[in-house]
């Protein structure tokens, strides 16, 4: 292997073709029936303003489809971004997102504006009534994802700690407890079906009506761990060698760590406040990229993402053309079929792992 | 290599150094030590004397509860670890979590603190890196992951990572404790070109022989304190090794040097 690896042009050319490919199948292909390649293009081409739409309720169907499809693609690219980030960061395989509370607490903080859209508490939001509520319900769902991390990481005595036995620790711990709240408040709003279900949806995943802000919002937290690759994909090499191995080598240990973090769960919240949690892509596709790539964080960290956006659509492509409907949330999907096969590369990789 | 700072002040001032990992049990107590370019500094102590815990302080791992250290005139405190990095470069004894990282981009670990912020590693680099591989004798496995190689490989990657660094100051903390005779003298060796080029060494070491061979300067730690400082014929004495080592000690020389041989004695 060089240092100035080979050039990956030509894979980066693959899997970005891919994934246009399957963005077009997934606008082609939805629950309501299928539609031909050229329907598809001329709905996307309608989008983008190219050409004249599909004509009248067509036209929005397809780009219901098309949310949906970004939105996959993006959250899934997010997650598995943060999933390698944070398993650098802590040196440990396991260290997904949802083990560090991210999910569980976006998906509690959205529960706790549900309740108050769905008339449970003061009336700050009401359903339906200001065309902010759902970003609020977003923000909301941020804010928990964000508060979460923190409390995590402060029990866990700060991001100064790399501890990684006891961080992951206390994120089962805080994930155990949130998780008991959220089934708490569940439990008390049963009876408003409507409400129940809102809830549902967070916790396993959405992509059900996704629109153009949901994007915009996956965006606003995968741009910032995309930007910042160059920056920290040589220093999160290093971290293999524990803190103070990195800091001998020039690495500004505790701004990093911050950095990481913050970019990390920032990218896993916005993704979840904008599809609901869907656990397991941060855990299982950065394991497939280093198998394919190779350790070493400047090839994982894009190839992930990359990874990451084809799997989510792929999963909930195979959902539609199987059996017709999305029948299944993406967060079961990706639990289902992920669970296993986490289990499966355990199992087959005899070499030590090379995280 | 490059002098840095005034020329005056010593590369590596330590003075007065105190520390405890527990306030009532001092590991470091008053401990003061100059190093300067070009010098071979051996550090020995008995388990436990408080000789990693002084490499920790030295490289900035540590604060020390009192005293100060100095790289070239400039408080260690205030360096970032960038600079840190570019004036001083440390072999750990041994790494964890590193056995699934390439020897090649391992040692390119080296050049950290030479690469841009938001860069990578340049054509330069990767020429500083095949270098160090080479005088630590380490190229021919570079292709190898870390935790294929031998105990005594493994030691000459470290190495090779820290000559990558092209710091004008090395720390060392056991360096040939892994490796056959062989490579224990290829090792200093190289070291020792290394300080003849002008580089500041400092090696942590339990081997007396090596240290009375290739030693410029000794300093022998007991309890936590400086208990003799001097060349290898001056410490490497019977009436200052035995109050540390214990009584159990065979004295002697090299025949061709007169070096002292110091060698465990059994019943």
């Amino acid at each position: 292997m060089s240092t100035r690896p080979r050039s990956l042009l030509p894979i980066w050319l693959l899997g970005l073709s891919a994934l246009v490919l399957l963005t077009l199948g997934q606008v082609a292909i939805g629950s309501t029936g299928r539609s031909t390649w050229a329907e598809a293009l001329q709905a996307v081409g309608g989008v983008l303003g190219w050409g004249d739409p599909l004509p009248g309720a067509d036209q929005a169907i397809h780009e219901l489809r098309l949310w949906r499809a970004l939105c996959a693609s993006l959250a899934g690219a997010a997650l598995a971004i943060s999933g390698v980030y944070l398993q650098g960061l802590f040196r440990n395989p396991l260290a997904a997102p949802g083990v560090l509370g991210v999910s569980a607490g976006a998906t509690l903080g959205a529960t706790l504006a549900i309740l108050l859209v769905g008339g449970y508490g003061p009336e700050l939001l009401l359903e339906g009534t200001r065309s902010w509520t759902p970003y609020a319900l977003s923000f909301c769902s941020f804010l928990g994802a964000v508060a979460t991390v923190a409390l995590v990481l402060s029990i866990a005595r700060g991001p100064g700690r790399s501890d990684a036995a006891t961080l992951i620790l206390v994120g089962v711990a805080v994930n155990a407890t949130l998780g008991g709240i959220f089934v708490a408040i569940q439990a008390l709003v049963l009876d408003d079906w409507a409400v129940a279900q809102a809830m549902l949806a967070w916790n396993f995943g959405t992509l059900r009506d996704r629109e153009p802000y949901h994007v915009g919002m996956i965006l606003v937290g995968l741009i910032p761990a995309l930007l910042v690759i160059p920056r920290a994909a040589f220093a999160l090499d290093l971290f293999a060698g524990g803190d103070t191995d990195a800091r001998r080598l020039g690495v500004s240990t505790r701004s990093m760590r911050w950095m990481v973090v913050a970019v990390a769960s920032g990218a896993t919240a916005c993704a979840v406040s904008a599809v609901g949690a869907i656990g397991f892509i941060g855990l299982v596709v950065p394991h497939i990229t280093r198998s394919l790539v190779g350790s070493g964080h400047a090839r994982l960290l894009p190839a992930s993402a990359l990874v990451g956006a084809l799997l989510l659509p792929t999963l909930d492509l195979l959902q539609l053309g199987l059996m017709g409907r999305a029948v299944l949330p993406p967060g079961a999907l990706t639990a289902l079929l992920g669970g296993p096969f986490f289990l499966f590369i355990l199992l087959t990789q005899t070499r030590e792992r090379s995280w | 290599m490059v002098d840095q700072g005034s020329s005056s002040a010593p590369r590596v001032h330590a003075k007065d150094l105190t520390f405890a990992y527990e306030p009532t049990t001092p590991v470091l107590s008053g401990v003061s030590l100059d190093l300067n370019g070009g010098e071979m500094l051996f550090v020995l102590g008995a388990n436990g004397s408080g000789k990693t815990t002084l490499l920790h302080l030295l490289s900035g791992g540590l604060k020390p509860n009192g005293g100060s250290v100095q790289l070239a005139g400039e408080a260690t405190e205030l360096l970032a670890p960038r600079e840190l990095a570019r004036r001083m470069a440390v072999v750990p004894q041994s790494l964890d979590g590193v056995s699934g990282v390439h020897v090649l981009r391992f040692v390119m670990g080296g050049r950290y603190a030479h690469v841009p912020t938001w860069g990578s590693p340049s054509a330069e680099d990767e020429a500083a890196v095949q270098e160090a591989l080479e005088q630590a004798d380490a190229s021919q496995f570079q292709d190898r992951m870390m935790g294929q190689l031998s105990s005594g490989q493994r030691q000459r990657v470290l190495l090779a990572r820290a000559l990558a660094q092209k710091a004008p100051t090395l720390l060392l903390d056991e360096p040939t404790n892994a490796l056959d005779p062989e490579h224990q003298v290829a090792v200093l060796d190289l070291i020792q070109r290394q300080a003849q080029s002008g580089t500041a060494v400092l090696v942590v070491t339990h081997d007396l022989n090596l240290t009375s061979q290739y030693a410029s300067r000794v300093l022998l730690l007991a309890g936590g304190r400086v208990a003799a400082q001097g060349s290898p014929e001056e410490v490497l004495r019977p009436e200052i090794l035995t109050p540390v080592y214990g009584s159990r000690l065979w004295f002697g020389a090299f025949p061709d040097s007169g070096r002292p041989i110091v060698l465990p004695r059994g019943r």
